[in-house]
């Protein structure tokens, strides 16, 4: 920072010199009651780390429970609950709110050079209903926990089941609001804010999957509302929709719930490929092969996403007919999903490659969506299905792409970014370590499940037969690692907002406009509204490379 | 309604930048009000018109069609709006398409399969028992002297009643 | 009228709602305008959907159920039904006259027409009461709740199951929209609106022929086919 000139590199007048975001006012209260996307996005980032972090804790037991065949910690009905709300806490409290939330909230502006989201108010209100929810899904877990699964499938859900299903459900229901909310400013901020000059094809391909995510946010969400509702009447007043012994269809529920949840999974990765792009393209230092390739690729898996709900219920007794539509209609997810990859391979190709941390996360993320993404087909053929569903093929399977892909991407963001967001350097050394853990701990965990579930270990059992033991244990100990990993990471991270280095403007040299601000940003984002006359990651002086 | 156009397209030159709204003639309300009271009278009329199980539904819904698209292209001004909100509005309507259409290929169809395997036995431990008559190629010069035993993968095909004694 | 609205110039014309300036983030009223149009066609959308996921039972029960859809449907009083049509599509005129009014700088008529809006919404809420109370009096619940024994056919539980959870969500609707309406008139007493700035009259209008739209599919599925 050069404090000799008037003006310094950035073009930022003495009077912001020092002002930011995070000192502008100060206190509790003008934080809650802030119309600031950056310190919305902050709030929703630490909220989600919560997340995480409770999830994880439920993740650690149900995997300490399964190191031996019998009894470990827990009694069944216990065990039954921690991988409930594992399940629920992180799909509900942090991955679906996780990137578009927190990263999406602080820098779509920034990176359109807009001043705010088209609606701040809804933005915090938004927020406030994740809160709200959280608050009814953490009140489940205090008044009798939840032991559903994390789907809540009727006729267990709505009858059979002791436990507060309704404050949970409740809860999911607020926070589906609160996704919707976030999907419908996204929508509105990129048609109607963005600075002079920057076109469609002009924004950072990170917009581009925030966009096809808040369409299924907008499209799906409210599906899963409705399902939700009828399942709370099921339950207090027997309505009989998903009833049998009323004439109702309990099939008919997980047609609904998957109406949402499976365009949810992709709310969820769509993110994580954008956040990705962003890193390859940044430490690649070169311009994105096939930008309108993996523009239209995310939301071509968002139109499709709608269309192959049906591959989570070959064995519920859906129709044949039903099945065969879905099995066929879900390898066109492969379509548009293997363009995107082919594409951040050209990007590598090339490319003058960093290896710095968020690169690592970077390519971690490209091996592991690689294994996620494939172990899916298996699981979308119809026959294969089969034999392998409900089995730790899937367990493995979905923990790759959501967290091998969109976690990773998400804390590969979050180290991509932090500069930014907090004005301060992370320690590298400590970053790289906290990486590896997490991914040697990853695989380490979690392939070992795709062996125990082609073997025909079922999922969600809570004794099994001894035969498993062996790999159950050596999963057991990989959670330790990854657990271990993450713990690094977040006191990296934590130890940085004392002691890091103050944050340049743009650290890794990126080309998109949310560097071209100072760390971390003015209130305003920027001093003067900027206009945009380079393309998507075109760097002002090209004849370098 | 070229003609509500021209009551707000001149004379605003305020320069400021405010917006100017796009005020329709009231006739046009009116006439959007007094068809959907007529519409709904002949919905009503139409529902004591014996149709059968899926004529009446269908004249049902092509009435209400009719009646919402009245309100969202006039009362909701669909029709002089951005073109971007019907893209918005109609893109709702096709993924409902979706999703009831597509549901409904299972609970219409369910249970199928156990027909046609009720009418087709397959034993599934032994699902080659249940082999008929030109499943397997059987050359004509063996076929014949089958009973003789001289041929004995052929004549499994061949009376497959009697090949489980064999085994 | 418009055209005498039009005719005020420069400095009359800031005296149109004072109060509004364009927020800090749009670079002109014509595009937060439009924006907040924007956001609340999106926000239909996700009310298409919600209702979406009920009419996809309909269907789908309807088909399975026949008899019972057709037995359970003459017991809605198809009168009643008829009556809160019209009072809904007449509440809808007047809103849409309402944003009109407010376009043109009308605001008594557009307090006027906004309050017309309002009773047409009461009303249809006192109809629906009686409706409700004659159905529980006889018993015609949902699902495990239906008591009324005199019917010959299977399942007519699943019909009056779909018919409250519309009607009950559809009439959750029209409360929320009696606040917003409400809201808005109260708004308009205090000068907010004008040909400058309208919005939240336009808004919470499209969000109200959304609640007639819907209803304009729920009377003849659920009163009149069955």
């Amino acid at each position: 920072m050069a404090n000799t000139a008037t003006v310094d590199e950035l073009g930022h007048s003495p009077e912001v010199r020092g002002k930011n975001y995070l000192n502008q006012t100060a206190g509790v209260w003008s934080w809650l009651t802030t119309v600031d996307h950056k310190r919305i996005g902050i709030m929703y980032l630490v909220s989600v780390l919560v997340g995480f972090g409770l999830g994880g804790i439920f993740a650690l037991l149900v995997r300490l429970e399964l190191l031996t065949a019998k009894k470990t910690i827990m009694d069944a009905s216990q065990y039954n609950q921690a991988f409930t709300l594992h399940g629920a806490a992180m799909v509900f409290l942090f991955i679906i709110p996780s990137i578009p939330a927190s990263l999406g909230n602080f820098f779509l502006p920034l990176m359109i050079g807009a001043k705010d989201v088209a609606f701040p108010r809804l933005n915090l209100l938004s927020l406030y209903l994740y809160w709200i929810g959280a608050i009814f899904m953490l009140a489940a877990i205090v008044t009798g926990g939840v032991d559903t699964g994390w789907t809540f499938y009727v006729p267990y859900a709505s009858g059979v089941s002791t436990t507060s299903v309704i404050s949970a459900t409740f809860g999911v229901f607020v926070m589906g609001f609160s996704s919707i909310l976030t999907g419908l400013n996204f929508i509105v901020t990129l048609h109607k804010l963005r600075a002079p000059g920057m076109s469609w094809y002009r924004m950072p391909l990170f917009l581009w999957s925030l966009y096809a995510t808040s369409i299924i946010q907008v499209l799906a969400t409210p599906v899963l509302g409705i399902t939700l509702l009828l399942l709370i009447f099921e339950r207090a007043f027997h309505i009989g929709i998903f009833d049998p012994t009323l004439g109702g269809d309990p099939v008919l529920f997980q047609h609904f719930f998957w109406f949402y949840s499976h365009p949810a999974v992709y709310i969820m990765i769509l993110p994580g490929m954008g956040v990705a792009t962003e890193i390859l393209a940044t430490n690649s230092q070169r311009r994105v092969f096939g930008y309108k390739a993996i523009a239209f690729s995310s939301v071509a898996i968002a139109l499709v996403s709608f269309l192959v709900w049906g591959h989570h219920m070959f064995v519920s007794g859906q129709s044949e007919l039903s099945s065969a539509i879905f099995s066929f209609l879900t390898f066109f997810v492969a379509i548009p999903s293997g363009v995107k990859m082919f594409n951040w391979l050209g990007t590598l190709w090339g490319g003058s490659i960093r290896f710095t941390v968020p690169m690592l996360y970077g390519i971690a993320f490209l091996f592991l969506f690689g294994i996620g993404g494939l172990t899916g087909l298996f699981l979308g053929m119809l026959s294969v299905d089969l034999h392998l569903h409900d089995t730790y093929f899937v367990v493995a399977h979905f923990h790759y792409v959501m967290m091998g892909s969109t976690a990773i991407a998400f804390f590969g963001g979050l180290h991509h970014w932090w500069p930014k967001m907090t004005g301060k350097m992370y320690d590298e050394k400590l970053a790289r370590v906290g990486f590896a853990l997490t991914f040697i701990g990853f695989n380490w965990t979690f392939f070992t499940q795709f062996i125990l579930g082609t073997r025909g270990m079922p999922r969600r059992y809570y004794n099994y037969l001894d035969q498993y033991q062996p790999l159950h244990a050596f999963s057991t100990y990989g959670s330790w690692v990854l657990g271990l990993g993450f713990l690094i990471t977040f006191i990296c991270l934590a130890r940085s907002l004392k002691t890091g280095a103050p944050a340049p403007a743009n650290p890794w040299d990126s080309a998109t406009l949310e560097w071209q601000t100072q760390s971390p940003p003015i209130t305003e984002n920027f001093e003067k509204a900027p206009i945009v006359t380079l393309d998507a990651y075109e760097r002002p002086a090209e004849e370098t490379a | 309604m070229s003609t509500s156009h021209a009551e707000h397209d001149h004379g605003h030159g305020s320069g400021n930048g405010d917006h100017v709204p796009h005020v329709l003639p009231f006739k046009v309300y009116i006439g959007t009000f007094s068809t959907l009271l007529f519409l709904t009278v002949v919905t009503v009329g139409a529902s004591y018109v014996d149709l059968g199980h899926m004529g009446n539904l269908i004249v049902a819904l092509l009435i209400a069609t009719i009646k919402a698209s009245v309100v969202a292209l006039i009362f909701m001004h669909l029709k002089w709006d951005h073109k971007f909100h019907a893209i918005i509005f109609v893109s709702a309507l096709l993924f409902l398409a979706v999703f009831i259409g597509i549901t409904m290929s299972d609970t219409q169809f369910r249970g199928e399969a156990e027909a046609i395997e009720a009418k087709n036995p397959v034993d599934l431990k032994d699902p080659f028992k249940a082999e008929r008559a030109g499943d397997v190629a059987v050359p004509k010069a063996a076929a014949a002297p089958a009973a003789a035993g001289s041929a004995a993968p052929a004549a499994g095909s061949a009376a497959p009643a009697a090949t489980p004694a064999k085994h | 009228m418009s055209a005498k609205a039009e005719a005020l110039g420069g400095a009359e014309e800031t005296k149109l709602s004072p109060q509004f300036h364009v927020a800090h983030h749009f670079d002109k009223a014509d595009t937060q305008f439009d924006a907040g149009r924007m956001g609340v066609w999106l926000f239909l959308v996700t009310e298409i959907l919600l209702f979406g996921g009920l009419f996809c039972a309909f269907a789908i029960f309807r088909s399975k159920y026949f008899p019972s859809f057709v037995e359970a449907h003459h017991h809605l009083d198809r009168v009643m039904g008829g009556i809160n049509t019209i009072v809904l599509i007449s509440s809808s005129f007047t809103m849409a006259l309402a944003v009109r009014s407010a376009q043109k700088n009308e605001k008594k008529k557009t307090t006027l027409l906004l309050a017309i809006t309002l009773a047409c919404a009461a009303m249809f809420l006192v109809v629906k009461y009686f409706e409700y109370s004659h159905k529980i009096h006889d018993g015609l619940l949902p699902g495990g709740n239906f008591t009324a024994a005199d019917f010959a056919s299977g399942h007519p539980g699943i019909f009056f199951a779909i018919y409250f959870m519309m009607t009950g969500i559809h009439g959750v609707h029209v409360v929320i929209g009696m606040g917003l309406i409400l809201w808005i008139l109260l708004r308009n007493q205090k000068n907010e609106f004008s040909s400058r700035y309208y919005a939240p009259v336009e808004n919470v209008g499209l969000y109200w022929h959304l609640v007639d739209l819907v209803w304009i599919y729920l009377f003849p599925l659920l009163y009149l086919v069955g």
